[in-house]
């Protein structure tokens, strides 16, 4: 089976914008675009801990009927083909369970809110939950189409950004696209370090494949050091999928990068594991 | 810091690491506690609400009570917990079934407010099946804590049914086997000790709070064969009773999604009609368990007529309840028109034969209650156990049978899943362990796919072909096309033989010539049975799979079969 990316279509405007990001990544990786369009304003994901419900704004059943029509027309348009998807089985006669065993998924950054969907607001606990449970990355969108050009992994030394960072260099194997590393320096490490970690983990080889340039921050807030993220980068992360407790307690990077940076992110969970395609 | 790590993650403990089955009995016990406790609360606050709300009983607006509390309990559950109106019990079936019983953390209460809302009002609907979803829900997400793999999850789930059962009716047995009969489906060693538990500590949570009494207390009954060969005319009705309740309640729901009012109002309309019923027969509001009091005790007062009524009545009451957006179960109103059932057949037979010495109205009351719920339920041993043990009535264990016994049969005839299974049987999602749809639903296409086939093009000669036969041991050779990769027909070893013996034709042969390009194909992505039954129909050992008109390899029956095997050891080993 090949590679697919989950969408879950909005025929509005800003559904529109989604949707063009989706194809475009299917695109430029040659993965298949897989369109499930809501006829239910709730639907259920069951992976493999956890029972995930996603509670979708009115704006996602706005005209169903032009719905596929229009799904066509944008994903054609990037020369996608795209396959769609419909519930066939039901956990309660309103609430349709999608499959989970996509390899990517689409998401805005809330998908129940609509105050903070067109703004940068903040990620939604549905999202967070996919991002916390799901094994394959959640790519979630900037509010306006803009193909990207490079490929940027934030490292941090983490577990997840490893995987991060792995996901990267696929990204860049599929895509052709320089890679950037952006690491904010926390003391008391220090640059050997995170050196060391890259090379314990056998990335050498890719890293002399595919790096453009490894940004290792010292100076300067985390924050201020986003701006020499390529505005045109696909930024690649590792998250947890905290709640919202849990950030406000312990901070999330995750959080500051997606309320920063308005490009396209793509958010690899704890739950992730990689399939070499 | 890798101290505190192991704390935070009660699975690796090493006390559970030691034995499985310790960890189950441990997490059942925690499940067991949980969901008598959300049992004995939901108790209370039903009790609260009765009280609270008596003082306005008597007033001519009272009918709207119901009516408020049903639009509320909509309103709750579909605006701020976002879930379907109903019991529940089907989701926990159906999550059990299909997904290693994975539920949603918010289902381990809202079913509980929403019910006591619905029924602390007046609605007719029983408090049971929202703690039984509660518990399940419970048992879920403690197994989602303790990292439990899928079967012990369902066991979990099963935890937490009994335990809600066992407390709310102080019927650990019957806790027990409603979790075995209905919810899992199925009966292993190792499920049966860790739901004991559950059951026998649910029950003493009910104990601690409430004390050790039985639930509906009577009278000693002197039974005669005469009485027990009469429950089979019982059985008729009951049967009857709850083929009607089934398809009072389903047809209910076909109006209600054909009105165009908001989704509160359709709760309120219905509550409001629960409510006019109720100014004129009360018994039929809540949950009922006042008058099924008094019927087995024998201080019903009214007469057969009025029995007859409050069958009838209790029945379009609870249709309205549920069926209009209430939130509630079906199983105390099942015991409440039971027992109008039993009574009325009681007076019934001694109307007609006056001189037999029929045992008390109290004990036909029982066996109603036990012919309705094993007839809605088709689950005899559960309506036997229960009805036992919220009597105490040992003496009543056979009459109890038959009536049970015929009940589920006659209704069978006519509805051949129960009133839980209905919805998940007609969309074929009704999954058992061990059943051949159980199995075939645990595979899929892709973990069954051979692919050490070797793809040739279409303009090959048959000379290069034969090469390539040569190095391959399938007898099958997808042919793709040579620009878009797409699949476009199958080459059979049969379909050369012609030309084998034919040298000349070696270098004047394409596989385009010999290809079969009218093959059916398979999608990876299509359900297994699907294309086990297309195989089935047209004769077919093994069909090609394509993913995107790509060749991704060859589904066999030979493949099928031994992981089948494999797949249904795992469902049914007892480990």
């Amino acid at each position: 089976m090949g590679t697919r990316l989950l969408h879950i279509f909005r025929n509005t405007p800003l559904g529109r914008e989604t949707l063009f990001q989706s194809a475009y990544f299917c695109k430029q990786t040659g993965f298949s675009l897989v369109i499930y369009i809501p006829r239910f304003k709730k639907f259920l994901m069951y992976f493999k801990n956890d029972a995930v419900q996603v509670d979708l704004d009115d704006s996602y059943l706005v005209a169903h009927k032009t719905a596929e029509v229009h799904a066509k027309e944008i994903t054609e348009s990037l020369g996608i083909e795209p396959v769609f998807i419909q519930e066939d089985a039901f956990t309660a006669s309103t609430l349709p369970d999608i499959p989970s065993d996509f390899d990517f998924m689409c998401c805005p950054r809330s998908i129940s809110d609509m105050s903070s969907k067109v703004s940068l607001g903040h990620i939604g606990s549905p999202v967070r939950r996919i991002v916390r449970s799901a094994k394959f990355p959640i790519l979630i969108t900037s509010p306006v189409f803009k193909p990207w050009k490079s490929i940027a992994v934030m490292f941090g030394g983490s577990r997840n950004s490893v995987k991060a960072l792995k996901l990267g260099f696929r990204m860049a194997r599929k895509t052709g696209m320089p890679l950037d590393i952006f690491t904010q320096i926390e003391k008391p490490s220090t640059r050997k370090e995170y050196k060391a970690i890259v090379t314990s983990k056998n990335f050498d080889k890719n890293l002399s494949t595919y790096l453009h340039h490894w940004y290792l921050f010292e100076k300067h807030q985390f924050e201020e050091n986003l701006y020499d993220v390529p505005h045109d980068a696909l930024v690649v992360l590792g998250a947890y999928g905290h709640g919202v407790i849990k950030d406000i307690l312990f901070g999330s990077k995750m959080e500051t990068i997606q309320s920063t940076l308005s490009n396209n992110l793509l958010v690899v969970g704890p739950k992730y594991s990689q399939v070499n395609r | 810091m890798k101290r505190f790590s192991m704390w935070r993650y009660p699975a690796r403990w090493p006390l559970f690491r030691v034995d499985d089955r310790l960890l189950l009995i441990f997490t059942g016990a925690i499940v067991g506690i949980l969901s008598g406790l959300a049992a004995v609360a939901l108790n209370r606050s039903l009790s609260f609400m009765f009280d609270y709300l008596h003082r306005f009983r008597g007033h001519f607006l009272a009918f709207l009570l119901p009516a408020g509390g049903a639009a509320l309990s909509s309103i709750f559950l579909n605006q701020i917990i976002r879930e379907k109106p109903g019991h529940g019990v089907p989701e926990v079936i159906y999550s059990v079934s299909r997904y290693g019983g994975l539920l949603r953390f918010r289902s381990s209460f809202s079913r509980l407010i929403s019910s006591c809302l619905t029924i602390g009002s007046g609605g007719s609907a029983g408090p049971e099946a929202p703690v039984v979803m509660s518990g399940s829900a419970i048992g879920s997400n403690i197994a989602t804590l303790f990292s439990l793999n899928d079967k012990q999850r369902v066991t979990l789930v099963g935890c937490g049914a009994a335990g809600a059962i066992s407390s709310i009716f102080n019927a650990p047995i019957a806790g027990m086997i409603f979790t075995m009969e209905i919810i899992l489906g199925e009966w292993s060693t190792v499920n049966i000790v860790p739901i004991a538990i559950a059951a026998v500590v649910g029950t003493e949570v009910s104990h601690f709070f409430t004390g050790d009494q039985i639930a509906f207390s009577h009278r000693n009954f002197s039974i005669h064969p005469l009485d027990v060969i009469s429950c089979v005319g019982l059985a008729v009705l009951t049967a009857l009773a709850s083929i009607i309740l089934t398809r009072m309640l389903r047809r209910m729901h076909g109006v209600v999604a054909k009105v165009s009012l908001p989704f509160w109002l359709k709760a309120a309309v219905g509550g409001c009609a629960v409510g006019l019923l109720g100014l004129y027969f009360p018994d039929i509001l809540g949950e009922g368990y006042h008058s099924i009091t008094e019927m087995i005790g024998g201080i019903f007062e009214a007469g057969i007529l009025a029995a007859a009524l409050g069958a009838i009545l209790k029945i379009v009451a609870t249709s309205l309840t549920l069926g209009w957006g209430g939130s509630g179960g079906i199983f105390a109103p099942c015991l409440v028109i039971g027992s109008f059932v039993g009574l009325f057949f009681q007076r019934g037979l001694t109307v007609m034969f006056p001189y037999v010495d029929w045992v008390n109205e109290g004990c036909y009351a029982l066996l109603g209650m036990a012919g309705l719920i094993s007839g809605i339920l088709q689950a005899p041993l559960t309506g036997i156990f229960l009805i036992v043990e919220i009597t105490g009535s040992y003496e009543v264990m056979l009459p109890l049978i038959v009536v049970s016994a015929f009940s589920t049969t006659i209704s069978r005839y006519f509805e051949p899943a129960s009133f839980y299974l209905k919805d998940l049987v007609e969309r074929g999602q009704l999954l058992r362990p061990g059943t051949d749809s159980r199995v075939l639903s645990d595979l899929s296409i892709a973990e069954l796919l051979e692919t050490d086939c070797i793809c040739v093009k279409k303009d090959m000669l048959l000379r290069d072909f034969l090469n390539i036969v040569q190095k391959s041991r399938r007898n099958y050779f997808p042919v793709e096309d040579e620009k878009t990769g797409h699949f476009i027909g199958m080459v059979h070893l049969d379909d050369i033989r012609p030309y084998l013996f034919n040298r000349v034709m070696y270098d004047t042969v394409l596989i385009e010539q010999i290809m079969n390009g009218k093959m059916m194909t398979a999608d990876i992505s299509d359900e297994l049975p699907a294309v086990l039954s297309t195989m089935d129909e047209n004769g077919f050992f093994s069909m090609p799979v394509v993913s995107e008109k790509r060749f991704v390899g060859m589904i066999s029956k030979a493949t099928l079969l031994d992981q089948y095997r494999k797949e249904l050891m795992v469902q049914t080993s007892d480990t």
